[in-house]
């Protein structure tokens, strides 16, 4: 019981200091909602409005009406363009791809031949350049049937259904990340400042004197950032369902769980870096690296799991990000059976107790050390 | 009123240098932050829709239905998880992400090629990951409308080619590689994350420990004071840039299509931005904490905005306006330029201008609020 009335005390400490500090208090809410506002209103990766420039080489009527139908799809967009060059208007970054007709379209076309129309996709984005390729070819081949062209009826055509997000609205599949992202990065910096603060400040020696063990001052800590960190998540999400009127569909009391598993391991982390930093801008350092890039690079928010490169993938393995994604993103989204994730809150908790080992082994040998 | 730069102003200028490479934290962020951050960002971001896992019932069984699966997972872009059972357990895997794609093929769907009759099969694509998801719906599209048109080969139509072929070339990065989109970017965002701390951290050390004082006691003016300070900062981020740049290039195989001096432009108006940013942050915060937790403020906006992980053109109307008031935008879009298209100033130059008016005018404002501060 010792150690919990400590560990009380300790947190009881932290918590005050915190709310003394405005700038730390806008660092644990202020900024995380603003961060879950842009992410979700601002993260778009398939482009709506595609400018297009069409050099058209040929004086036919079926070409006119071929740009007619590229002028009425919301994909495409066309801008004028000026030059002959037909590499120009790539160049300077006023359209994504040039529409090349040549010579000869209508008059091959009519006389029941196959005429070429050349492409030119800007590869520098490419997530979009491919977007581009399959909705022209989807455009020709409308445009193909609208016009009687295609000599047969398509015998097979499949007929898809978008499950869970039959709009495609990307708000779907990037705020349950944000949430995951960003309910995990803010509790670890501040409790590595918080550890680290008594380090540049001197009161560590204090700590060092005093009777309290170094587990009793990681748990008070820990406690103390756990509340600021489950405030923090609690205004994230809600902010992030009702802004962005996302359902929630899951297991409510799964989802809790994971998510108190999830902030812990945030605040533990953070601790960590704090013991192994020396001063702010280490610590800051070592979270921004190691912990934000992980979370956002090797957690699948972005782009899936599967992309990763050989090595690098197995990391992905350690990242507690990428359990929670797959957690949010079923109770936000998808609504399955919960059996189909426990492993979430299982290797949550194993790297929970792995985090709190590290640091409180590293924390007893400064002791003695000091 | 420009002066001679005085003997003391060289003193000064060597003592900056020292001061800054004899701070290995700095250092090392000036040289790891880049290659920590390259690496990862350009071995674990790749938008390739590949590898999605496939799960096929096929009631038809027969040879059309058995090669039509085996046109679907030709490319890589989808890979047969599983085969067998029924409709309602292959929607169950769907629905607890076991499976990304689910394809069903009617009984009859033999029998009505056959016939010449139209037959469709279901597609039940997991929808959460839009972008893969409307990305792996056109591959579906394509290649069963092309295993129609070859299907001729099993039943004799009269099916003819298409009347139109579109021939696609991506140019600048035909081979579409991941890495060339977000190197640009990410060298766009170290130097943006690591000049303004540098450059802020500098000047704060001097106000905390309360030697910027002593210097004011000396000879040398105030002006000659920042620019002195100035110097050693300009030249080691462009050991970032260099850095980074090597790294794309060896590592990752990024061509560099441009000229040298275009890119030395457009970084140094870059550096001249940040280091003003720096500068005006220093001058609002006490200490080297409050400055740092000042710039996540200012950094998760700029690089949000920047075009450097999700591209500008996606974004809704609203924030594309907005990002015209963000200069890492078009120093990203040069870097591009240069880099991958090979342009130069005079494609650039809406670009390069821009990047000037920010430099000059955030230089004046953060010089002036540095030696008022001074005073």
């Amino acid at each position: 019981m010792r150690v919990f009335r400590r560990a009380m005390a300790q947190a009881i400490k932290e918590l005050a200091q915190f709310r003394r500090d405005w700038l730390t208090v806008a660092l644990a809410y202020v900024l995380p909602f603003a961060a879950l506002l842009m992410y979700g209103f601002a993260t778009r990766l398939e482009a709506k409005d595609i400018h297009v420039a069409i050099f058209n080489f040929d004086s036919g009527k079926i070409s006119r009406e071929f740009i007619d139908a590229v002028y009425a799809t919301t994909q495409f967009r066309v801008i004028p363009s000026h030059s002959g060059n037909v590499l120009a208007p790539l160049d300077a970054g006023e359209a994504k791809a040039s529409i090349i007709i040549p010579p000869e379209f209508s008059r091959l076309i009519k006389s029941g031949r196959t005429a070429d129309i050349e492409l030119l996709i800007d590869g520098t984005d490419v997530n979009n350049a491919r977007i581009i390729k399959n909705g022209f070819f989807a455009l020709t081949q409308v445009f193909l049937r609208d016009q009687n062209l295609k000599h047969k009826q398509q015998l097979i055509s499949p007929a898809v259904r978008l499950w869970f997000n039959p709009g495609r609205r990307e708000p779907l599949h990037i705020v349950p990340g944000s949430i995951a992202l960003l309910t995990w990065i803010f509790p670890a910096l501040l409790s590595a400042f918080a550890l680290v603060r008594e380090k540049e400040q001197g009161t560590v020696l204090q700590l060092y004197a005093s009777s309290i063990t170094a587990l009793e001052l990681v748990l008070g800590k820990a406690a103390a950032y756990f509340v600021v960190g489950m405030v923090e998540a609690a205004i994230v999400i809600a902010g992030g369902l009702i802004i962005f009127g996302i359902p929630f569909v899951g297991n409510l009391i799964l989802f809790v769980i994971c998510t108190m598993l999830y902030v812990l391991s945030g605040v533990l982390f953070g601790l960590w870096a704090g013991s192994r930093a020396n001063n702010q801008m280490a610590a800051v350092q070592i979270c921004a690296m190691v912990g934000f890039l992980s979370s956002m690079l090797l957690s699948g928010f972005i782009y899936p799991i599967r992309n990763i490169t050989y090595p690098i993938s197995l990391l992905a393995n350690f990242v507690p990000a990428r359990y929670y994604i797959e957690a949010t993103r079923d109770a936000f989204v998808r609504g399955g059976s919960w059996l189909a994730h426990w492993y979430v809150p299982v290797f949550l908790l194993l790297i929970n107790v792995l985090i709190l080992a590290a640091t409180s082994h590293g924390m007893r040998k400064m002791q003695i050390a000091s | 009123m420009i002066r001679m730069p005085t003997t003391g102003f060289t003193a000064l200028l060597a003592k900056e240098f020292r001061q800054l490479l004899r701070n290995k934290q700095l250092v090392f962020m000036l040289v790891a932050m880049p290659t920590f951050q390259l690496f990862m960002y350009g071995f674990a971001l790749d938008p390739e829709v590949k590898h999605l896992r496939l799960g096929v019932v096929d009631y038809s069984k027969s040879p059309i239905s058995r090669d039509l699966v085996s046109a679907v997972v030709r490319n890589g872009v989808f890979d047969l998880e599983e085969s067998g059972g029924d409709e309602q357990q292959l929607s169950y895997r769907v629905r607890d992400g076991r499976l990304d794609i689910g394809l069903v093929i009617p009984p009859e769907f033999e029998r009505t090629l056959k016939a010449q009759r139209p037959s469709r099969i279901q597609v039940i694509l997991d929808g959460v990951d839009a972008n893969t998801a409307g990305i792996a719906n056109g591959y579906v599209n394509q290649i069963i409308a092309n295993f129609g048109s070859e299907a001729k080969t099993y039943i004799a139509t009269g099916a003819q080619d298409s009347a139109i072929r579109t021939d696609s070339t991506f140019v600048y990065n035909a081979g579409l590689i991941a890495a060339w989109f977000f190197i640009p970017g990410v060298m766009g965002l170290v130097l943006n994350v690591a000049g303004i701390l540098v450059s802020s951290a500098t000047l704060l050390r001097e106000k905390e420990t309360g030697t910027l004082e002593q210097l004011l006691m000396t000879p040398v003016t105030s002006a000659e004071i920042l620019v002195a300070k100035i110097i050693p900062l300009v030249a080691l981020l462009f050991v970032n840039v260099g850095v980074s740049l090597i790294i794309g290039m060896t590592i990752f195989r990024m061509p560099f299509r441009g000229d040298p001096i275009s890119l030395f432009v457009i970084s140094l108006l870059y550096i001249f931005v940040v280091l003003s940013l720096g500068i005006a942050l220093s001058t609002v915060s006490d200490n080297q904490r409050q400055a740092m937790l000042i710039s996540f403020f200012i950094n998760m906006p700029v690089i949000q905005l920047s075009g450097a992980i999700a591209p500008l053109e996606s974004m809704p109307p609203f924030f594309q306006h907005l990002s015209l008031l963000n200069p890492l935008r078009y120093y990203i879009q040069c870097l591009k330029g240069v880099l991958l298209k090979g342009v130069g100033l005079d494609v650039l130059w809406p670009q390069v201008l821009a990047l000037f008016c920010f430099a000059f005018v955030l230089l004046t404002v953060s010089a002036s609020r540095f030696r008022r501060q001074l005073t």
